[in-house]
């Protein structure tokens, strides 16, 4: 393989969450920072400033635990929506040098900066380039890795963390690599670590040395994988658009509802939106989940699967309201939906024979709703209208005159 | 118990009422065979609680020689014997004596023929559930290879993946003195309708009878020329050949209403060589995906092509002679339904008509046999 250069970049935001409480309070500033749920709730940590870190504070711990750990520790509700909109203008500035940018959470992505040479110098100089304008314009850290594939390039930037900037050049992969323990390799965890280690394989190196076929026999396909990581063999892309899962929307109420009447108003309107936001990317979905947090955040979800895909607002609706029955009735604090199993509308779809036996065919009261084709029909028309005039310009009439519920996309995490 | 039943006979019987034997129950006694051994016949029942099967061997005394020689069922202690299905079947089957004597001894039953023997363990009759019998109320009487070509022509059709109840049977109702099969799960629907002799009624209430117990109906149907009675029942339905009374329970539920699916008028009309639509409906078939599969036929006058298309694969395309007028039409089926009706087409001759890409296609398969599937449509 002919040494490639380093094009990737994987930028790390260090204790993002943490970070963003402590930027957005000074006074917190040098004092151990959790971000985390209650430990009387069986809360764990989410994020853990460095200060924290010194403790042994990990996130992913019962919050009891780390409280255990540091006494003094402050621990702060999260608040997702901050986080969110930090994550939005963190990615905007990657997006800025590359649309080659494929985020893996919040605060963490993956871009490949390739072919942006003559624009914003190499991949080290626009490396430091956001690291510095993610400073200038958030005031929060970023540690980056530069590497020739996704698995070194975040290998660097977890080499160098906090406030990390690491280069791994083609020639230097077998130094870096060698002396690093096999767990440090993705998709080796404790398990397969352990298994490793019975064999004689502490290091990367030690992996590297093995002959793939044994690692082959050993673990099977993940064998390959790994065997070829540890050589630095990583030939992933970068992809912007990783594939969609599911397509939804939900909201947390200003006040706790328990008035049903007003929670399936709430859901009629998060269909219309998921539907229409599902025909806009021609997509179907066939599994609708309907998601309830009550008052005292016990959360439910009921699903139900669809006898063939839609992409249909009356038809998500009909379903949601159904899967709303099936919940006890009490106060709730946030109500969503969410369409999964999707599938391209240029799949072909088996027509059914017996409408009047799909119960998400019919309407509210058990009356008939029109046939699909009727239905798509007008939406289609619908559709144009909303295009041309604005999303307000066609709303249900059980939804005039009220304000269109403004939902987060809770499949979209990353903006 | 004791009778001397010829070998092939007794075989003969024990394979028909094993048909319903469970293999494996939740109530180990249905793995067994009931032997009624009377002054004129032996009897052997068998059941899954869902179907069960009376098989009936008359007294005979081999009279005759040579190949007229009546073959010898001698019933010489009248009893009861219940005893395991599969491995009663096997042992007389590898039995090769032409005659088999089945006696009791306390709890045991010994098959024998010549030097070769075996005594199998008995479970108590009592525990053997009651088996109906037919009475004297058959409602129609239908000749057997008809009503076997019948299921035939439908059975297929119906449900098999688990969900629509209702639809894991064929629909049979008797009217004006023709006996009909429906089936369907839903995309596809077989309908079809013969001739019978019903008598008191010539109406029957419908009946939903489940595959299984339609397709042994036709196994213990041995000559297609002899007339079979059906009696329908409040929840079973009963069959009676010469040799065996054969009943199904009925399917407790609602069967779709068909009738509205069936398209009354079509404005496309297509006729195709039944034989050469299924040669390149399965060409270009091989070129489909495994999900969703489609078949597009698109018309010009008198000339179907054939598109078969998989992301993966690529498209197939194939072309032939139908006979059709409008100017164009075009629509997509799933290829395996089509095939799958096309298999007992009757005629030379297959007709499809439908009115849009989107509604139903209605083939005409034979007479008094239509096959309706639903089309698959595709979002521009």
């Amino acid at each position: 393989m002919p040494p490639s250069l380093p094009t990737i970049l994987h930028v790390d935001m260090d204790a993002f969450y943490a970070s963003i409480e402590i930027r957005d309070n000074p006074s917190l500033a040098g004092l151990p920072v959790c971000v985390g749920g209650p430990s009387d709730q069986r809360g764990v940590i989410s994020a853990a400033s460095y200060a924290a870190r010194k403790f042994g504070v990990r996130s992913a711990m019962p919050t009891a635990e780390a409280r255990r750990l540091c006494p003094d520790l402050v621990l702060l509700p999260p608040d997702f929506e901050r986080y969110t909109k930090a994550s939005r203008e963190i990615m905007a500035i990657f997006r800025n040098y590359t649309p080659l940018v494929e985020p893996l959470s919040l605060d963490e992505a993956f871009l490949d900066v390739s072919g942006c040479e003559r624009l914003f110098g190499d991949a080290v100089e626009i490396g430091r380039a956001i690291k510095r304008e993610i400073l200038s314009k958030t005031g929060l850290v970023a540690s980056v890795g530069v590497a020739p594939s996704k698995f070194l390039a975040k290998l660097a930037s977890d080499l160098d963390k906090p406030d990390g900037f690491r280069v791994i050049q083609p020639d230097e992969v077998r130094s870096v690599l060698d002396p690093l323990p096999v767990s440090k390799v993705f998709g080796v965890g404790p398990r397969t670590a352990k298994r490793l280690e019975s064999l004689g394989v502490m290091t990367i190196g030690d992996l590297a040395q093995r002959e793939r076929r044994d690692v082959v026999r050993e673990f099977g396909a993940s064998g390959a994988w790994i065997h070829d990581l540890a050589h630095g063999i990583d030939t992933r892309r970068v992809t912007p658009r990783r594939e969609e899962k599911s397509h939804g929307m939900e909201r947390t109420f200003p006040q706790d509802v328990t008035d049903r009447e007003e929670l399936r108003l709430a859901l009629l309107s998060f269909c219309e939106d998921v539907a229409f936001g599902l025909r806009d990317k021609g997509l179907r979905g066939r599994t609708v989940t309907l998601k309830a947090r009550y008052g005292d955040f016990t959360t439910l979800t009921r699903t139900k699967t669809l006898t063939a895909p839609t992409n249909l607002g009356p038809r998500i609706f009909t379903t949601a309201r159904e899967l709303l029955d099936k919940i006890p009735p009490g106060p709730l604090r946030l109500i969503g939906v969410q369409v999964s199993g999707l599938s391209d509308v240029r799949v072909a779809v088996q027509e059914s024979m017996f409408g009047d036996l799909e119960p998400e065919l019919r309407g509210p009261r058990g009356t008939a709703q029109p046939s699909r084709a009727k239905l798509e029909r007008a939406t289609e028309g619908i559709d144009k209208l909303r295009k041309k005039f604005g999303r307000t310009a066609v709303v249900r009439a059980s939804l005039l005159g009220r304000d269109r519920l403004e939902g987060r996309d809770g499949s979209d995490a990353t903006p | 118990m004791k009778v001397i039943c010829d070998r092939e006979k007794l075989r003969e019987g024990l394979a028909v009422v094993n048909n319903v034997i469970p293999s494996k129950s939740t109530k180990p006694v249905l793995e067994n065979l009931c032997l009624v051994a009377t002054v004129d016949a032996i009897e052997i029942l068998g059941t899954d609680l869902e179907c069960s099967v009376r098989y009936r061997i008359p007294v005979s005394h081999g009279r005759g020689e040579g190949d007229l020689k009546e073959p010898v069922v001698r019933v010489e202690e009248p009893g009861i014997a219940v005893v395991p299905s599969r491995v009663t079947l096997d042992f007389v089957r590898d039995l090769s004596g032409s005659e088999v004597t089945l006696t009791t001894h306390d709890q045991n039953c010994v098959i024998q023929s010549g030097e070769d023997k075996c005594e199998l363990v008995t479970v108590d009759p009592d525990e053997f559930p009651v088996i109906s019998s037919f009475g004297d109320t058959p409602t129609l009487s239908i000749q057997g290879g008809n009503f076997t070509r019948l299921v035939n022509r439908t059975a297929f059709a119906a449900a098999r993946e688990a969900g629509r109840y209702a639809m894991h049977g064929v629909l049979a109702e008797v009217e004006d003195g023709m006996l009909k099969l429906v089936a369907t799960d839903g995309r596809r629907l077989a309908y079809s309708s013969v001739e019978c002799q019903s008598r008191p009624v010539d109406r029957t209430r419908p009946a939903i009878v489940p595959t299984k117990g339609m397709q042994l109906f036709c196994r213990v149907i041995g000559d297609p020329l002899e007339q079979v009675q059906l009696h329908f029942g409040e929840n079973q339905v009963g069959l009676k050949t010469k040799n065996a009374e054969i009943f199904a329970r009925l399917i407790d539920g609602e069967f779709p209403r068909y009738a509205a699916v069936i398209p009354k008028e079509s404005s496309n009309y297509v006729e195709a060589d039944a034989e050469m639509l299924t040669r390149k409906l399965r060409l270009v078939a091989n070129v489909t995906g495994t999900e969703a599969r489609a078949v597009r036929m698109r018309l010009t006058p008198d000339n179907l092509e054939l598109f078969g298309q998989s992301v993966g694969r690529g498209e197939a395309h194939a072309r032939m002679d139908v006979a059709f007028k409008n100017a164009s039409a075009e629509i997509a089926f799933n290829p395996d339904f089509v095939l799958e009706g096309l298999k007992s087409c009757e005629s030379g001759i297959v007709k499809l008509e439908f009115n849009e890409k989107t509604s139903p296609g209605k083939f005409t398969l034979g007479e008094n046999y239509i096959y309706i599937v639903m089309p698959i449509t595709v979002d521009a």
